[in-house]
């Protein structure tokens, strides 16, 4: 057996087909994405705060906040948002109807943000804003993970719960 | 918001259908089945034209606006014109 044969048999024993060619049911998560919204905002603000002289709260937060990241991309993949994968007229409905609410959610949070940062930059009740590239960055890719989690989220409300014998 | 009710249970069950069969013919996930039979998701005209064509019968045996007779009234109401007079 060739070297290409056995990873090729090594893809099928370890299931990663089933991952790569997007085999799988797709998984409802409807508290995950809070959890891992929740860990962004913190691994977020322990950056922040020490973004200027980086020290071992920045390293949690980055750890933190990167590891959630990670996992905003899985529960994607694996959720009933999942781009990747072919869909049936339900699950595109279900999809599209999460992304037309998470745009509108998105507007909205885009908006109150602009305002913030004109309140913040003026410099009034001494509110905080992003002043390091790093925080840039780092809010750059927090928006890219809530953009991942937020569609799954909703879609995964959106589902109705399936019933033990749909697996028939 | 109008119900739509359908028989695909029933058909399914008197074919001996499993619903991974029927999703596979018509190109839907098996669960999209089941939401159907619990009438938590209205078909498109195309799916629900592709069912009634994989049982081989007209769309309005499959769905209606109106709830179906039960299977049980079917069989008295058919036991009872079969009766002789």
């Amino acid at each position: 057996m060739t070297l290409l044969q056995r990873m090729d048999r090594l893809v099928y024993a370890t299931r990663l087909d089933r991952i790569i060619f997007m085999k799988f049911q797709p998984r409802t998560f409807r508290w995950s994405p809070l959890l891992v919204m929740a860990v962004l905002v913190v691994g977020y603000v322990l950056m922040a705060r020490t973004s200027s002289s980086p020290n071992r709260s920045f390293l949690i937060g980055s750890t933190l906040f990167y590891g959630a990241f990670i996992v905003a991309v899985f529960l994607r993949h694996f959720g009933p948002a999942a781009a990747s994968r072919s869909l049936d007229e339900r699950e595109l409905v279900v999809k599209s109807r999460a992304y037309a609410i998470s745009g509108i959610v998105f507007a909205s949070f885009a908006m109150m943000s602009c305002f913030y940062m004109a309140v913040a930059s003026a410099g009034l009740w001494g509110l905080w804003q992003p002043h390091t590239i790093s925080d840039w960055i780092t809010l750059g890719f927090g928006f890219q993970a809530a953009g991942n989690l937020l569609p799954t989220w909703i879609a995964s409300w959106l589902e109705a719960r399936p019933k033990a014998d749909d697996e028939d | 918001m109008t119900i739509l009710y359908n028989r695909i249970a029933v058909f399914r069950a008197e074919r001996g259908v499993s619903r991974r069969e029927l999703a596979e013919t018509v190109g839907v996930n098996n669960q999209t089945i089941g939401y159907l039979e619990r009438g938590d998701y209205k078909p498109s005209l195309e799916l629900a034209m592709k069912i009634a064509a994989y049982f081989g019968v007209p769309i309005e045996l499959l769905f209606s606006f109106r709830p179906f007779e039960s299977v049980a009234d079917t069989l008295r109401r058919a036991a009872a014109a079969g009766e002789p007079q």
